[in-house]
């Protein structure tokens, strides 16, 4: 083997350099997120679904329009039922365009709008439930797993059967985490506890989510879960006389027998802080889990939920709150695979790209 | 056992919507006309049920408002293709389109909420007290007329009537039934604001009985599979309320399928009414070729009649 002196500066590597030489010029040249007045911020808003879905959307929007108390001069647009597409990425360019300085899409939307972040690098963009972070790009989301652990133990206490039923949506890392926390709650305190999942793909389908519920009651569970923004199997569950836990709102009035509990959802804090950082010109992007106090929590329990059972769920609530985490190994998956060894805690970011089912677990992914 | 009644129960009330729907296009194509703003008209009827059950808290007054939009709807159509002799399928899809577009801003401040009104279930006095099939005879209305009444009396009066008569031959041949002094346009007009009155209702039955509650794309092709049964029934009524009843059973399987953990994918399960559609399009005409006869469309179907050209 020789070494032969070979000169460092060759086309080859001045070709490669150059993309790297390009990148310190742009961000010299102007400061990024300097601070701005209230009354030139204008930030946009996308949304999944229509603002007024009774879940997701209009949780955001709740949290959006309450803004406005905090700061009134501030302007605001949103575009409701903005579909995963390329059409996502016309309409945050058209966000830039109108002049936001702040972007935030309520859901993911993956390449569609970090296409848009690239190419407007000015701008602030946030993405709910989104996974990347660049210079100028950021997401947030809430750790929804302790709120469903709790439900979770709820569950069990509450089933005769011990057999829950999931209505999910899309197999997504989110739907998992939810559904593993609902069981893993309820094998805490029964565990014989059972989850049987349909998915229905849609986050919206009242028609599709009462005929899931229906068929999951007759296949013998007894205690309806799910991650849906209407109170669709809520009301099969009132009509069938089992219980039901829900998301994102407080759906009591659809089935006041059967209503348990919701993993309901806060985003007013978050957005405040963001905005007001973003106006003090302190905003840098990041990731941001909203804790389980801090954007979500569990509901308050249905009228028919036994004190001692609320008690029971909300102990380990207090011990979450103050710190603890239930998800600690060994957790098994589906196949009785050992996925998470024993003693070892599973991290929020873990869980929130969960991608195998627990033990108990079956029908999901 | 039970559970297999469940799924009956299931297929009875899905299939119920797609009777309906197919049973006023099997009228429509039987007098020539292919409406294919179907599934336009049902989800018009389905959010006008819905608007009119809350405003009157009557789910009869819902019912109505949704035939009459319906018919409504199917007379434009109508107005176009008949008396206009536009072209039937371009008009029958834009039709669709302005339904499901139209119906997603109306009903846009009901979606998701409880319809304040809807129809309860009939029983049957003596049967539905039978022990195991008792459930099949305590049903919504709206199933009673899907697969009792309106198959019935379509049948009758298309085979055993001179309407019905009239109305077949002005599907075959227009120009015989203009030459024997049928009315060709106003028997197609009448056909097609009847088949849209029926997509209406079917657009109700889903809102008002099966589950009531309006939410955007809720029809999610029903229409189209509505469509498509009719060709697959060869256009008789009691044949199309049979295969209604069948896609009922084929969409049920995709929920029934994963409550039981069958090991197939849930999405292959949510495509079983499509794959199904497209299953029993192409398998009878491939399989029997003495079935192509039995499953002619009726001769004139599609082709607007000009009296000048006969």
């Amino acid at each position: 083997m020789s070494l032969k002196p070979r000169s460092l500066l060759t086309r080859r590597s001045l070709l490669a350099a150059a993309p790297l030489a390009a990148l310190p010029l742009t961000a010299q040249a102007k400061p990024r997120f300097a601070p701005i007045a209230e009354e030139d911020l204008l930030v946009a808003f996308g949304h999944t679904s229509p603002i007024n879905d009774g879940g997701w959307s209009q949780m955001h929007d709740k949290a959006i329009r309450a803004l406005k108390a905090h700061f009134p001069k501030m302007r605001s647009l949103y575009v409701e039922s903005v579909p995963y597409s390329a059409d996502a990425t016309r309409l945050f360019r058209q966000f830039v365009a109108e002049g936001a300085q702040m972007v935030i899409s309520t859901s993911n939307y993956g390449d569609f709008i970090k296409d848009v972040a690239d190419q407007a690098p000015d701008v602030g963009f946030l993405e709910c439930d989104g996974n990347a972070v660049t210079s100028n790009l950021a997401w947030y989301y809430i750790t929804h797993w302790y709120a469903s652990y709790v439900i979770g133990i709820a569950a069990a206490r509450l089933s005769r059967t011990g057999r829950l039923g999931y209505v999910a949506s899309f197999p997504t890392s989110s739907v998992i985490a939810s559904a593993n926390a609902t069981l893993l709650g309820a094998r805490s305190v029964n565990p014989e506890a059972t989850m049987r999942v349909i998915s229905i793909n849609s986050w919206f389908d009242p028609q599709a989510a009462a005929s899931a519920g229906a068929a999951l009651i007759d296949s013998g569970c007894d205690f309806l879960c799910g991650i849906m923004d209407d109170p669709g199997y809520l009301r099969v569950a009132e009509e069938r006389n089992v219980w039901a836990a829900m998301w994102n709102t407080d759906m009591r009035q659809f089935g006041p027998k059967a209503y348990v509990s919701s993993v309901v959802l806060d985003f007013e804090a978050y957005y405040r802080e963001t905005i007001a950082a973003r106006i003090a010109g302190t905003w840098r992007p990041k990731g941001t889990f909203l804790t389980l106090g801090h954007g979500v929590d569990r509901d308050s329990w249905g009228a028919r939920v036994p004190l001692a059972i609320q008690r029971e769920a909300d102990a380990a609530r207090d011990r979450m709150l103050a710190g603890w985490s239930p998800f600690v190994g060994p957790i098994k998956d589906s196949n009785c695979q050992i996925r998470v060894p024993a003693g070892q805690t599973m991290t929020d970011m873990e869980i929130f790209h969960w991608s195998w089912q627990v033990e108990g677990v079956s029908g999901l992914v | 056992m039970t559970l297999w009644i469940s799924l009956i129960l299931h297929a009875l009330a899905y299939g119920s919507i797609l009777a309906l729907a197919a049973q006023g296009e099997v009228l429509a194509e039987r007098a020539g006309v292919i409406n294919l703003g179907v599934e336009g008209l049902m989800a018009l009827g389905a959010v006008t049920a819905v608007l009119a059950a809350d405003a009157s808290v009557s789910p009869w007054l819902g019912c109505l408002a949704a035939v009459a939009v319906g018919a409504g709807g199917a007379l434009v159509l109508g107005l176009a293709t008949v008396n206009g002799s536009a072209n039937q399928t371009l008009c029958g899809v834009a039709l669709t389109f302005l339904g499901l577009g139209l119906s997603a801003v109306i009903g846009h401040n009901v979606a998701g909420l409880p319809v304040a009104a809807g129809f309860s279930s009939w029983p049957i006095p003596v049967l539905s007290h039978l022990p195991l099939v008792g459930p099949l005879f305590d049903q919504s209305p709206f199933v009673y007329l899907a697969f009792g009444l309106l198959p019935l009396l379509c049948h009758i009066v298309l085979f055993r009537t001179r309407l019905g008569l009239s109305l077949r031959a002005v599907g075959e041949n227009p120009g015989a039934a203009d030459a024997v002094g049928i009315p060709v346009r106003r028997f197609r007009l009448g056909a097609v604001v009847i088949g849209g009155a029926l997509a209406g209702l079917a657009g109700a039955d889903m809102t008002l009985s099966v589950m009531p509650v309006w939410s955007e794309g809720m029809i999610a092709g029903r229409g189209w599979i509505a469509v498509a049964l009719v060709i697959f029934c060869g256009y008789r009524p009691v044949l199309a309320a049979a295969s209604s009843l069948l896609f009922g059973l084929v969409m049920s399987l995709s929920f029934f399928g994963q409550a039981q953990g069958w090991p197939v994918p849930p999405a292959i399960l949510n495509m079983t009414p499509y794959l199904g559609t497209i299953l029993f399009m192409i398998v009878p005409a491939m399989l029997l070729p003495g079935m192509r006869r039995f499953m002619a469309a009726p001769a004139a179907l599609g082709t607007p009649y000009f009296r000048e050209e006969r």
